[in-house]
């Protein structure tokens, strides 16, 4: 097979992303990371909820599955445990992700799928024109919130950290190099990667742009010990700076090592038959 | 016929489920047809009794009876309870260890003080009550000759304990009995009833036909949230399934469960999640995606009593509004109602195969009383059962992005799954074109409503019609649906006894509604009877709605229960008598 482009990767489907909108960059960057790991199109599987971010799967050419509001992770997690030889990108907004699905993000972090969860935080609902989002800033106002947010913002990357998630990064959707590069080993990464990017809407959002957040991030140092959840909970804590980068990496058991271990136990238990069917299920009823 | 119906009660801890549990499955792997009803209180250690009825039969059964011949009881309080439901003539066998009660009030009965509890202290241990029970029982009806498959049913049901605690209950079963030939007085009736045996059988709960149905059907993923009464479908997939090479995960809740479930449904496999009614009320958003992006699924709705939370162990039929209108938008699904536990395994066989080759979600209603009785099977080899499997397309250039949702004449488009070349597609809750494009142009939501909605066209062209039972020149006609359609087959019989013609209709599948068939039905109708347990009459409503315009003149009836009980063939029959002594004799047709 000859290496692919990142624009092999897409399909004849314009977005209807707005124009400058930060997904743009984040699907240039995941196209990018696909033809590096020359992934075949028909063995990748993006999964999204709703939102603009979620739209995402439509304008590439693999095999997509668009669910309905929040739910990315758990279509994700059956598509993976079902067909475990495709590789598996779940995509969507901060709302999609931490609000409605908010849930979902606990328990794959428990699972440990092997699968890649790449969320495009603009801090705002935008395909709804503009409403707080879980990490919409304490002082923006919306036509929802016209006097005041009474909501503190979450933290996706220390949410992540405390539910031991097995590899957790942040990036900036303009700095493409970067993003691509931790997109790349999310994807690698054997378990459930997440990696949080900064993509701003500047429709809906104008208290974060381009200009905002380059003021707001700093990477972290070169030599941050990704296996050092606590360190990692330092760096996270801050909103200002926004460090990035790979925060924490943890290679351990997934869930289809896990599945295929109890496959194995299952078999134990009847003395490992070298067949067994549904006629043999159903001896135990006669 | 020959047959016994036996009913034991007692508190949670007394061993009734056990025991109950033992003679079914000893009785029917015997041979003998069996049927069961079981009841337990909310509270894992309430205050409420715990109840087995079983009936051994030597032919196919509808229901566990409403009169019992044998009632067991262990204490006062529960005999007084259920000593209407004991036949004239009956026996009652009490525990007298800690009571000598002889209640010289109950003169129809014959009366066996045994004092169960010391015998098993004195055969084994106090905790093997339950088996001395049943060693009882068995001295007293010596013909049914089913103490080995008794004690190895105790094996069975122990298998997970020590030894010495199997060893003990098998002592306690065979002590019992013998003390019985030695020392209790015969009873003539039990003395000498023969049941014949009648060839092989499966035995299982509702909910383990569903289970076995789905692992024939050739389900590989399975995804569910805990929940009473359905948790007994995922206790066994999760047994079995990994051994076919299948998967069974655990989910966060209900949402998380049927879009995982669409997830391995979209990967290829047979997919299907259980729930009961707060679950499907969850569910209902991602059953209108399944719809849409038609992804076939099944979900199995083990009703109980509701709203909300309500009553999670006792039985109701109150959510077939929800599954057949429950989610928003026009959803085209399908709906099936099993009546009993062989039509459970077989109509979850039928779910799958209208799933995949429909692409749509189909839900099976069943509910607490159905999915907890355990009946008999008659044997089948598994090899003859009929599996459809989903539309594949034929060869794919890779060229040209496959159309995913191509209109066709039955409106049934082929689908392909993640790692088939050429075949990639968005499958998307949003509406969309041919080439699953998002669309909100007027014709691309008409046209692709349309195609959706063909599928279920297509479907019932192929549907075998529903099954009647009586007369078909009955005036007299009752419908019903899903587990109540025992009670009301057996009133049929009883009123036939009474010279009453009736014939009844219950449909398996609910919805795409069947109206050609009950209008068929209806022609000839002078009375209607519509029976089903919830408040609201909700398969009544739909059905007056949508059936009775042909037949203008028919006088309509409902009965409902909703005290989260099961009917009686009494109440049903009751109704019936009422009706046609009230109003309508002219409907007796012989005496």
């Amino acid at each position: 097979m000859s290496p692919k482009t990142a624009e092999q990767y897409r399909s004849q489907t314009t977005p209807t992303w707005c124009k400058d909108c930060g997904d743009y960059k984040v699907l240039d960057a995941l196209t990018a990371a696909m033809a590096k790991l020359e992934l075949e199109p028909d063995d990748t599987v993006l999964t999204a909820g709703v939102g603009c971010a979620s739209r995402l799967p439509f304008y590439t050419n693999t095999y997509g599955f668009h669910t309905v509001h929040g739910r990315a992770l758990p279509a994700a997690i059956g598509t993976k445990v079902a067909n475990k030889e495709r590789t598996v990108i779940s995509v969507g907004g901060d709302g999609d992700g931490f609000s409605i699905g908010g849930n979902h993000f606990i328990h794959a972090s428990r699972k440990n799928p092997n699968i890649t969860y790449i969320i495009m935080d603009n801090e705002i609902y935008a395909l709804t024109k503009g409403q707080n989002s879980p990490t919409s800033h304490e002082d923006l106002l919306t036509k929802i919130n016209p006097y005041e947010v009474v909501e503190d913002r979450i933290n996706p990357v220390l949410m992540a950290l405390s539910f031991n998630t097995s590899f957790i990064a942040r990036g900036f959707c303009e700095d493409q190099e970067q993003l691509t590069d931790m997109i790349v080993q999310a994807i690698k990464h054997p378990g459930f990667a997440f990696v949080h990017v900064l993509s701003p809407c500047t429709q809906y959002n104008l208290k974060v742009t381009y200009d905002s957040l380059r003021k707001r991030i700093k990477q972290l140092p070169e030599d941050h010990d990704t296996s050092d959840r606590i360190i990692s909970m330092k760096y996270a804590m801050t909103h200002e700076p926004l460090y990035m980068g790979i925060f924490y990496k943890d290679v351990r058991l997934t869930l289809h090592d896990k599945l295929e271990h109890l496959r194995g136990m299952s078999l134990d238990d009847i003395g490992n038959p070298s067949e067994y069917t549904i006629q043999d299920v159903m001896k135990q009823f006669e | 016929m020959a047959e016994l119906v036996i009913r034991i009660v007692g508190s949670p801890g007394d061993g009734v489920i056990s025991s109950g549990d033992i003679l079914t499955l000893a009785a029917a792997r015997s041979g003998r047809y069996v049927s069961t009803y079981r009841s337990f209180p909310t509270e894992i250690r309430g205050v409420d009794q715990s109840l087995y009825q079983l009936r051994i039969s030597s032919k196919k059964i509808l229901t566990s009876a409403d009169e019992v011949n044998v009632l067991i009881a262990y204490n006062e309080r529960f005999l007084r309870d259920n000593i209407s439901g004991l036949k004239k003539g009956g026996i009652i066998i009490f525990d007298s260890s800690e009571n000598d009660n002889r209640f010289e009030e109950y003169k129809k009965f014959t009366k066996y003080f045994v004092p169960i509890k010391k015998l098993a202290e004195e055969f084994a241990t106090e905790r093997t009550k339950n088996m001395v029970a049943l060693g009882v029982l068995l001295g007293l009806t010596p013909n049914f000759s089913i103490n080995e498959q008794i004690k190895s049913d105790i094996r069975k049901k122990y298998e997970t304990k020590e030894e010495e605690v199997i060893e003990a209950n098998i002592q306690a079963f065979e002590k019992a009995y013998t003390w019985v030939r030695q020392n209790l007085e015969k009873e003539a009736f039990l003395e000498k009833l023969v049941i014949e045996p009648s060839g092989k059988k499966f035995v299982m709960s509702g909910c383990e036909a569903m289970a076995l149905g789905a692992l024939v059907a050739g389900c590989r993923f399975y995804s569910g949230y805990p929940i009473t009464p359905a948790t007994e479908i995922m206790e066994l997939l999760a047994k079995e399934m990994p051994r076919l090479n299948g998967n069974v995960i655990q989910c966060e809740d209900e949402i998380a469960s049927i879009t995982a479930a669409l997830g391995a449904s979209f990967s290829g496999a047979k997919a299907m999640t259980a729930t009961s009614g707060p679950g499907l009320s969850l569910m209902s958003e991602a059953i209108g995606l399944a719809s849409m992006a038609e992804l076939p699924i099944v979900i199995i709705d083990v009703q109980r009593g509701g709203p909300s939370t309500g009553l999670p162990t006792k039985t109701e039929q109150s959510d077939l509004n929800l599954a057949i209108y429950g989610t928003h938008g026009d959803t085209p699904k399908i709906v099936l109602a099993p009546i009993n536990v062989e039509d459970s395994f077989y109509q979850t066989i039928k779910a799958f195969n209208y799933a995949e080759k429909y692409q749509v979600p189909v839900i099976i209603l069943s509910d607490v009383s159905l999915g907890e009785r355990r009946e008999c099977i008659d044997y089948f080899d598994v090899k003859d059962i009929e599996v459809s499997n989903r539309l594949k397309p034929g060869k794919l250039c890779g060229k040209k992005a496959f159309s995913r949702y191509t209109q066709t004449y039955t409106g049934i488009s082929p689908i392909t799954c993640p790692g088939e070349k050429g075949g990639a597609y968005i499958a998307t809750g949003l509406e969309h074109t041919e080439s699953s494009a998002p669309s909100s142009k007027p014709h691309v939501h008409a046209a692709m409503t349309e195609k959706r909605f063909k599928k279920l066209e297509t479907a019932q062209s192929e549907f075998i019609s529903a099954r009647k039972y009586g007369d078909d020149e009955a005036k007299f006609g009752i419908i019903s649906w899903g587990s109540t359609s025992g009670p009301v087959l057996e009133a049929i019989d009883l009123a036939d006894k009474q010279g009453y013609k009736i014939q009844a209709l219950y449909p398996r599948i609910i919805y795409p509604f069947p109206t050609k068939w009950i209008n068929d039905f209806l022609y000839n109708k002078e009375i209607l009877l519509i029976v089903e347990r919830n408040y609201c009459g909700q398969l009544a409503n739909t059905l007056v709605y949508r059936c009775t315009c042909l037949n203008k003149d028919i006088k309509i009836h409902n009965l409902m229960k909703y005290n989260g009980e099961p009917f009686t063939t009494n109440e049903v029959f009751s109704k019936i008598d009422q009706i046609i002594k009230g109003q309508y004799l002219k409907f007796m047709v012989h005496q």
